[in-house]
């Protein structure tokens, strides 16, 4: 953990209160980081500060702050969750540490992106922002994996990264329930709960307040102890630049939960003023971009290019020669990172026979000459990452505006937490995003926004929202997470989706706009365009099973005289698209269908049978999902089961068989034994 | 089933056998048998040592002298306390140790129950419980080896590297769509297809291994046809006679039905009786002639025997001729110490002397080559003897035959995945990884140990 230097440590590290130099404090009692400069708060200064009036100087009488909802952070988790929050009605805070840099981009400018993209479109179809906002201020918009089917189409667009905060505090500043405060929250407050839980009762700050609050949001990114490794040096901090959350990282460690330290990296950005652009290939938007949210129509925004780039065996041996400096070598980060997103010094080390490994030069805004090195992510020395980006021809006088670097922080074990995001042992508290062991700004967003829901349902003491595997990426991200935890940044990837066919982005506001509508998250324009697209779906289907093709009448589809197919059997023929019935429709219709409803059909049509493979596929999996175990289950009682196994089970408390099933470790002859077990007990209590 | 109860059954075969062994499993196994043992020699109860003993009846007499053998938790077939305890075979002594074992507190053990305890406590996992069935129900060495092959996982291990592959291919699709963004190269559909084909091969050769493994676990029936008087009468006692020892051997062997069986290279062989054909008069010979024609039909094999020393007949020719057209057959030349005519000679004859026994052992791998997959599969290159795995097989092999197929038609390889994973299901079940109420009801139910 990094807290070298803080003077608070000293003694129990329970004790938060400052009891160092009196000389030090303030007139108004109120301790803070001694300056406001960006790289001061790692050094030798006292993170003290004032948690029930400071030592003979009492607090004037506070106004009372009570909320139904305290959200900690303003990522992109953060602003899911209170948004939602806000939306459903709840009286609510939005607590960050910098008001300025609400869903700041921390790592790549850009949303979505095989899978990404998916979640934000779920995200979008449940009621949340990051769609609309990643639409508004979209500046290169590309819809990747087209060489395969629509399952795994997934919309990926390049932002500008300081319009993105900006459009995003202007969303969150038009909900009327929802307030920003600008602080560092210290500690939570928590009361025992008559279950024998906790209970949160409200967030106290470290300017002395204390927001009350019936639940709770933290999402605190890499913030949680955070500490920044370049090359030999290392400080604690957030994000570069900002100060780490170190007294709520102490406060949520004495909780007697599971903590684990991971480490994510960035890599260096430059100015594209010294950048040699014609020595790269450049990489276009779409010519017609695929938006992400349901509500936004055509994108007309110009577009940029970004380019690609490769190292080259200069660079290798750059990098090789000071591998002894690398944090990531010298044994100075022990966070575990991503294996997907590895470091270039991890991709030079792991795949020494690669000879080159591809970048991406990607602008970080409209307005902005920083060029963001996508693949380049590093925590070498300055002069080592001076040097590998001076090995690329066309990079070779570029300068760099902010070195690359890691950050390790702070998660939880996952598998402290339920289905609804909430600690199992402390009601009321939500948590989302890094902290829960993920990575990625769509994981974090949907993670914050089912967080926010949860935590609105919880004050309204109504049962939580559970998405279910077969319902979305969503359900897929919290089952994994809870189920088997996160030994590394989970990251969502279609692969882990057993029912990948069904779960697209054409069908994404279908699955879950009902989901949103239920929770109050919908606007009535959504659900009212939703519902016509429904129907406009449902009324192209009938014509399409209750239309002949005819050689005369669609002379354009070249079929010979005796072959008159229905026209979706025609559909699942090689090579058919729906585009080419649009004669066809519009007769029919009276009216050429919207483009959404056209992808959905066509592709229920063309993969029928591999829908209903799947689903046979998946019905096992349904199955036994819906074999509850009982909560309070004692897996003591149950002979047979490693105490390796009972272990597992026990910590993560699955609700179903098929939850359990998935816990690495367990074996199928311990689900066996269990479900024999079920079966036992089944028997016995309905003998009673 | 409950934990903490103690439950007993015989554990031999039914009938009157040298020893019969009375099992008892459960935290209380010993206390339950202390109630009608007496220790002979005053040490008692060291685990995993045989013990002689006293079986006494209710009044302190001796019943039958015995042999017990304690096995201390965790270290036994079930992993709980088990008490073997080998009576002299009588049923009315079994029974009277099962029910002094009952009055004392035991549980009648239901079919299959010390194999499910043993499986429910882990030690051994779903392929084992099913192949110690077939070990139980082995009636013969062979059978006895690849039982014991099996629960050793000689299938799961011939499966492993097959599944390797298939994960390795999936890994490669998978990345392919997950990582499109990224510099990596999509697979081609020949190098998708130069994948699929290694697998298949090896998931054809053990799901054709079920053939022989089926004939090494059901046992393979032989009709021996012919005409009258050429001799299959004494050519059955020849093949019965020289395997009647190593029948009587092997435990568990049925006796009642000894008679018609022999063991052939140690695969089971069910003689079948052609007396209706060896009967006929010339007034009824066309009525036997269908009858050897229906045994033919009903057999694995058909020795279609002539005398070698006389001109074959049209009688002959017609038996050949039919026994070729239904299956696979021998032709065999009975007689040759009589003298072999020069048509017998060059007609592929197998030419043995039933009286002699000469050409006996030719004949006999003459068989096991005639039964074997080109001759070749051995035990330890992994056989399947269940219909259950033969079926996951070939249900892996028909989805690897879409995987093929979706290569061809070009399809997108979130669709071809569809059929890479409907191929590996089936391995996941043959090797324990899948696990479901209908085969554990299944397994379970038809499992007869201990009884």
């Amino acid at each position: 953990m990094g807290h070298a230097g803080a003077a608070w440590v000293a003694g129990s590290g329970v004790h938060l209160f400052h009891r160092g130099a009196l000389s030090e404090a303030p007139a108004n009692g109120v301790f803070a980081a001694s300056a406001a400069d960006d790289q001061n708060f790692h050094g030798n200064i006292s993170y003290s500060y004032n948690k029930l009036g400071y030592l003979g100087f009492p607090l004037r009488p506070m106004r009372q702050h009570s909320y139904d909802v305290v959200v900690v952070g303003a990522g992109h988790a953060g602003c899911e969750a209170a948004r939602a929050c806000a939306r459903m009605g709840l009286k609510t805070a939005i607590v960050t540490m910098n008001i300025d840099l609400v869903a700041q981009m921390s790592c790549n400018p850009a949303i979505g992106g095989i899978a990404k993209g998916h979640l934000v479109r779920e995200i979008d179809a449940l009621g949340g922002v990051m769609g609309e906002v990643a639409d508004d201020v979209g500046i290169q918009f590309r819809l990747l994996n087209t060489s395969r089917g629509p399952a795994v189409w997934s919309p990926r667009a390049q932002m500008d990264k300081k319009q993105y905060r900006v459009r995003m505090r202007q969303v969150l500043e038009a909900e009327p329930n929802l307030r920003f405060v600008q602080a560092e929250a210290a500690e939570l407050v928590l009361a025992s709960a008559v279950n024998g839980h906790r209970r949160i009762t409200g967030v106290l700050l470290r300017d002395g307040r204390t927001l009350g609050c019936g639940a709770a949001v933290v999402t605190t990114g890499t913030f949680l102890n955070g500490m920044a490794h370049i090359g030999e040096s290392k400080y604690n901090c957030g994000r570069s630049g900002e100060a780490p959350a170190n007294l709520l990282g102490t406060f949520l460690r004495s909780l007697g939960l599971q903590w684990t330290r991971l480490k994510t990296g960035t890599p260096p950005r430059l100015d594209g003023r010294t950048i040699r652009w014609e020595c790269f290939e450049p990489q276009l938007g779409d010519a017609d971009p695929v938006p992400f949210s349901f509500m936004t129509g055509r994108i007309e925004r110009p577009q940029v290019a970004c380019h690609i780039a490769y190292t080259n065996e200069d660079t290798r041996r750059v990098i090789h020669e000071s591998l002894a400096r690398s944090p990531l070598y010298s044994g100075q980060i022990e966070g575990i990172g991503p294996r997907y997103c590895p470091s270039i010094e991890d991709k030079i080390v792991k795949f020494p026979d690669k000879p080159r490994h591809q970048l991406f030069l990607e602008p970080e805004g409209l307005d902005t000459y920083e060029v963001y090195v996508n693949g380049m992510s590093t925590s070498m020395p300055v002069d080592v990452q001076e040097g590998m980006l001076s090995t690329i021809p066309g990079l070779a006088e570029a300068e760099m505006i902010r070195p690359g670097y890691a950050i390790e922080y702070d998660a939880i074990d996952p598998r402290e937490l339920s289905h609804a995001l909430e600690v199992k042992s402390i009601d009321g508290l939500f948590l989302a995003g890094q902290i829960n062991g993920t990575s990625g700004y769509e994981e974090a967003g949907c993670q914050g926004l089912l967080a926010g829901i949860n935590a609105a349902h919880r004050i309204a003491g109504k049962d939580p929202l559970l998405l279910k595997r077969t319902d979305g990426y969503a359900g897929i991200l919290v089952d994994d997470l809870v189920t088997k935890g996160a030994d590394e940044p989970y990251r969502m990837f279609t692969s882990r989706a057993e029912y990948r066919l069904h779960l697209r982005i054409d069908n994404a506001d279908e699955r879950l706009t009902k989901v949103g509508h239920v929770a109050g998250l919908v606007s009535g324009e959504r659900w009212e365009r939703f519902q016509a697209k429904q129907q406009e779906k449902e009324a192209l289907r009938r014509m399409l099973e209750s239309t002949r093709a005819d050689s005369k009448r669609h002379p354009e589809l070249g079929l010979s005289t005796d072959d008159r197919p229905l026209l979706s059997e025609w559909l699942r023929r090689p090579g058919a698209r729906i585009g080419a019935l649009s004669g066809v429709m519009i007769e029919a219709l009276g009216h050429m269908p919207q483009l959404g409803a056209l992808q959905t059909v066509e592709t229920e049509f063309k993969y029928a049978g591999y829908l209903d493979q799947q689903d046979r596929m998946v019905r096992r999996m349904k199955d036994s999902e819906e074999r509850r175990i009982p909560r309070g289950f004692v897996y003591d009682g149950v002979p047979g089961l490693s105490r390796e196994v009972r272990d597992k089970l026990k910590r993560v408390g699955p609700a179903t068989l098929g939850q359990a099933a998935r816990i690495p470790g367990v074996t199928p002859a311990a689900i066996s034994v269990l479900d024999v077990y079920l079966t036992i007990r089944e028997g016995a209590d309905s003998d009673v | 089933m409950t934990a903490g109860d103690t439950i007993v059954a015989i554990s031999t075969p039914p009938g009157v056998g040298g020893i019969g062994v009375v099992r008892l499993s459960g935290p209380a196994a010993r206390e339950v048998a202390s109630a009608f043992l007496r220790f002979d020699h005053g040490h008692q109860w060291q685990a995993r040592i045989a013990e002689l003993a006293s079986l006494i009846d209710e009044g302190g007499a001796l019943v039958d002298q015995v042999v017990v053998t304690w096995f201390a938790a965790p270290r036994s077939y079930t992993a709980e306390d088990v008490v073997e305890i080998s009576c002299h075979g009588s049923p009315v002594v079994l029974r009277h140790s099962i029910d002094r074992a009952l009055a004392a507190g035991a549980r009648l053990a239901e079919p299959g129950e010390f194999t499910l305890r043993a499986f429910v406590n882990g030690r051994i996992s779903l392929p084992e419980a099913e192949a110690v069935h077939d070990l139980i129900t082995a009636t013969t060495l062979h059978q006895a080896k690849i039982a014991a092959q099996q629960l050793g996982g000689s299938v799961s291990r011939a499966i492993a590297p097959l599944k390797a592959q298939l994960l390795e291919l999936v890994a490669l699709l998978e990345a392919g769509i997950d990582f499109a963004e990224d510099d990596i190269d999509v697979a081609s559909a020949s190098d998708i297809l130069a994948r699929i084909r290694p697998i298949r091969l090896g998931i054809d050769r053990l799901a054709a291994s079920y053939a022989y493994g089926k004939l090494v676990h059901d046992g393979l029936t032989l009709a021996i046809v012919g005409r009258p008087n050429v001799g299959k009468s004494s050519l059955f006692n020849c093949l019965l006679e020289q395997d009647r020892a190593i029948v009587t051997e092997i435990p568990g062997t049925t006796r009642d039905t000894v008679s018609e069986r022999a063991s052939i290279g140690g695969i089971p062989v069910k003689l079948v009786d052609t007396a209706g054909v060896r009967e006929a008069t010339d007034k009824v010979e066309k009525l036997g002639v269908e009858r050897s024609y229906q045994a033919m039909a009903d057999s694995g094999l058909t020795l279609v025997v002539v005398d070698a020393s006389q001109p074959l007949t049209a009688e002959d020719v017609s038996l050949l001729e039919k026994a070729g057209s239904q299956g696979p057959s021998i032709a065999v030349a009975n007689k040759c110490d009589l003298g072999i005519t020069a048509e017998v000679r060059g007609g592929g004859f197998t030419p043995v002397s039933a009286i002699s026994g000469d050409g006996i052992d030719a004949l006999r791998r003459a068989i096991l080559q005639a039964i074997s997959p080109q001759g070749t599969i051995s035990p330890e290159s992994g056989l399947i003897t269940s219909l259950r795995h033969e079926r996951l097989l070939r249900e892996c092999l028909e989805a690897l035959d879409h995987a093929a197929l979706a290569v061809e038609s070009g399809l997108p390889h979130e669709l071809l995945l569809l059929d890479c994973y409907a191929a590996l299901r089936p391995i996941d079940a043959l090797t324990g990884a899948t696990t479901a109420d209908d085969i554990l009801n299944r397994i379970f139910s038809t499992f007869c140990i201990g009884k």
